[in-house]
């Protein structure tokens, strides 16, 4: 009876146990593992024992305070990730409330529209950015500021003011895609608010501004919670996008680099030396702060109710 | 229209004017997406990029599809060719191959996590989570080494068969905490009840999973179904670091590439191929709107 339970649970948790450990658990250690040795130029063979204790965390402070890459490259995150995330959530905020306003056949062509960034392969996503953003008078920007006489000839927009330029071209971009998580699930924890508590506002007068100052914000505060914690690490994390704004020329190299981009490039950019044992360092750093900021979010969800034993397991 | 009270009471409370400039704001807003999408369409079908929002540039052809799907990707003579038809079965072989894997995969752990009690089930539930959070970044270096160390041993390292093989199964993996968390949810809803005579009159969990709740759920199978075949077929880095380097073609870095080296291509035949790898995104997109919707406010992707 015992071995025959296990055979059932192996049956149903093994394929998830075995994916999980060798896409997830393993490349994590092997990751952390690789953060402590010279692993460079992906040679396995001649690295994979070469030790050097904490000499690429040593490495990765000395360039962050003296490498103008990787020096950018921090500022870049840091200003990146900071008003990526507020155009996330306040753009999700405002386009949840705002689709909730109008009757539900309008406002779901709107939200639906908001999605198409996300649902884009990637590849094609910057493509679009690539021909929107051109330096030449071919590029979109350029072409209706040509057209509105605002500029007379065509701006290079990736090196426009470096570095706001390309800051704002990795914001507009990665913002666009991010909206709309914030918007859908804004959306649906309005959606849940008891209609009586908006009903009874209405008939002591008050305002939509004070509907939603008072009433929408408050009764999703947990929501907001959420979604900033979220989208900080989503963002933290995010590189495909800027790879290829940062491979076409579409960015700046120096200031378009974000820190998970860099550890990419580190590893794996076929330019210059392959530096895995530094990539490594540098992206467990983001572990770390991944793990933080996973833990933080699943104390929001409130884990604990979310859990509750099975009913009926015999 | 039926409806939601709390929608009657906001959206019936304020005035035609206001909805109708709230309209017209998001309206302004989006424009931007209208714009591009509709540029880049455009374009595939006209001599020369139409950039223009006036479209000034459209001359209508339909020769950069006429191109493209031939695999000839500039106009000058003896220009490059490519094998347009092979590197889109790579692509769809891993999207339908990430699809399937991550599904199956999900269904079965989820109905463990919902119905059965084992030791760690917490733990591992709450771990599914964490995973998520985890940097995709973190993890591509480690699931390169395995990618290599496998290969290495197996002496399959650069073969095709194993390469499409290794990035389904890793694709698919991130993809596997969020649809497990879907499908529990579809699971937890479903009265105990339903199983529980059947388990009483002596059959399997196996045989109660397959034919009792699976069926329940095939709602929540398409909407998986769909959003990791999309995943998988919108992936671009994996394609780009465990195929590319072993000279396979797909969809997303023969677009990469070419951008890269624009100079020497016809850039509406660029238009044309991003076009081409849109189509299944848009038609998914028509087709399960109200789906979309509701499986992204289940949380199904951050």
């Amino acid at each position: 009876m015992r071995l025959d339970r296990l055979f059932t649970l192996a049956f149903f948790l093994g394929p998830a146990l075995l994916i999980v450990i060798t896409f997830f658990f393993l490349p994590l250690l092997l990751t952390v593992y690789t953060s402590f040795t010279n692993m460079r130029n992906w040679n396995v063979d001649a690295y994979l024992f070469d030790i050097v204790g904490l000499y690429n965390y040593k490495v990765l402070v000395h360039f962050a305070k003296y490498d103008p890459m990787f020096r950018n490259a921090l500022i870049t995150t840091v200003v990146f990730v900071a008003v990526t995330l507020v155009v996330n959530v306040l753009g999700g905020l405002t386009l949840a409330i705002l689709t909730f306003f109008l009757e539900e056949r309008i406002s779901i062509h709107y939200r639906l529209l908001w999605l198409l960034p996300r649902m884009t392969p990637v590849a094609v996503y910057s493509l679009l950015w690539y021909y929107f953003f051109h330096s030449d008078a071919i590029g979109t920007l350029n072409r209706i500021l040509l057209l509105a006489g605002v500029i007379d000839k065509p701006i290079n927009w990736g090196s426009y003011m470096l570095p706001l330029g390309t800051w704002w071209i990795l914001i507009f971009v990665n913002g666009l895609v991010g909206v709309s998580f914030g918007m859908i699930v804004f959306y649906s924890a309005i959606r849940s608010i008891p209609w009586e508590y908006i009903a009874a506002a209405r008939v002591d007068g008050a305002s939509n501004l004070v509907i939603i100052r008072r009433i929408i914000v408050p009764m999703i505060r947990w929501h907001l919670l959420f979604v900033t914690v979220w989208q900080m690490l989503s963002l933290l994390t995010t590189y495909t996008h800027i790879f290829l704004l940062y491979e076409w020329g579409v960015v700046d190299r120096t200031w378009g680099q974000t820190w998970s981009l860099l550890v990419f490039n580190l590893a794996f950019l076929p330019v210059g030396e392959l530096r895995q044992g530094l990539a490594a360092a540098a992206a467990t750093v983001l572990v770390v702060i991944g793990a933080i900021l996973g833990l933080v979010t699943l104390r929001i969800l409130g884990f604990q109710r979310m859990i509750t034993r099975p009913r009926g397991d015999i | 229209m039926s409806g939601n009270p709390l929608e009657e009471v906001v959206s019936g409370s304020i005035s035609r004017r206001l909805k109708i400039v709230i309209a017209l704001a998001l309206l302004l807003a989006g424009s931007p997406i209208i714009l591009t999408y509709g540029l880049l369409i455009l374009s595939s079908f006209s001599t020369n990029m139409v950039t223009d929002p006036l479209l000034t540039d459209f001359q209508p052809t339909l020769d950069n599809w006429i191109m493209f799907l031939r695999g000839q990707i500039t106009y000058a003579t003896g220009g490059l060719e490519r094998n347009v038809v092979e590197m889109t079965l790579v692509t769809l072989t891993v999207a339908v191959g990430v699809a399937l894997t991550a599904t199956l995969v999900s269904l079965l752990a989820a109905y463990s996590i919902s119905r059965m009690e084992f030791k760690g089930r917490g733990v591992f539930t709450a771990g599914l989570i964490m995973l998520h959070a985890f940097p995709g970044v973190a993890l591509i270096i480690g699931v390169y080494m395995i990618f290599r160390i496998i290969g290495d041993v197996l002496g399959v390292l650069g073969e095709e068969f194993y390469a499409i093989a290794y990035i389904i199964l890793a694709r698919a993996a991130l993809e596997v905490p969020m649809a497990i968390w879907l499908f529990k949810g579809f699971f937890d809803k479903i009265p105990w009840e339903l199983e529980w005579s059947a388990l009483v009159d002596g059959a399997s969990r196996v045989r109660v999973w397959w034919s009792i709740l699976v069926p329940l759920v095939k709602p929540g199978i398409a909407a998986v179904l769909i959003f990791t075949f999309l995943a998988g077929w919108e992936e671009f880095i994996y394609f780009y670091v465990f195929l590319k380097p072993f000279g396979i073609d797909s969809l997303p870095t023969f677009i990469e590439e070419i951008v890269a080296a624009a100079e020497n291509y016809q850039l509406t035949i660029i238009a044309a191929a991003g076009t081409f790898y849109l189509l299944p995104t848009i038609v998914f997109f028509v087709l399960t709107q109200r789906l979309l919707l509701e499986a992204y406010s289940g949380g199904l992707k951050g």
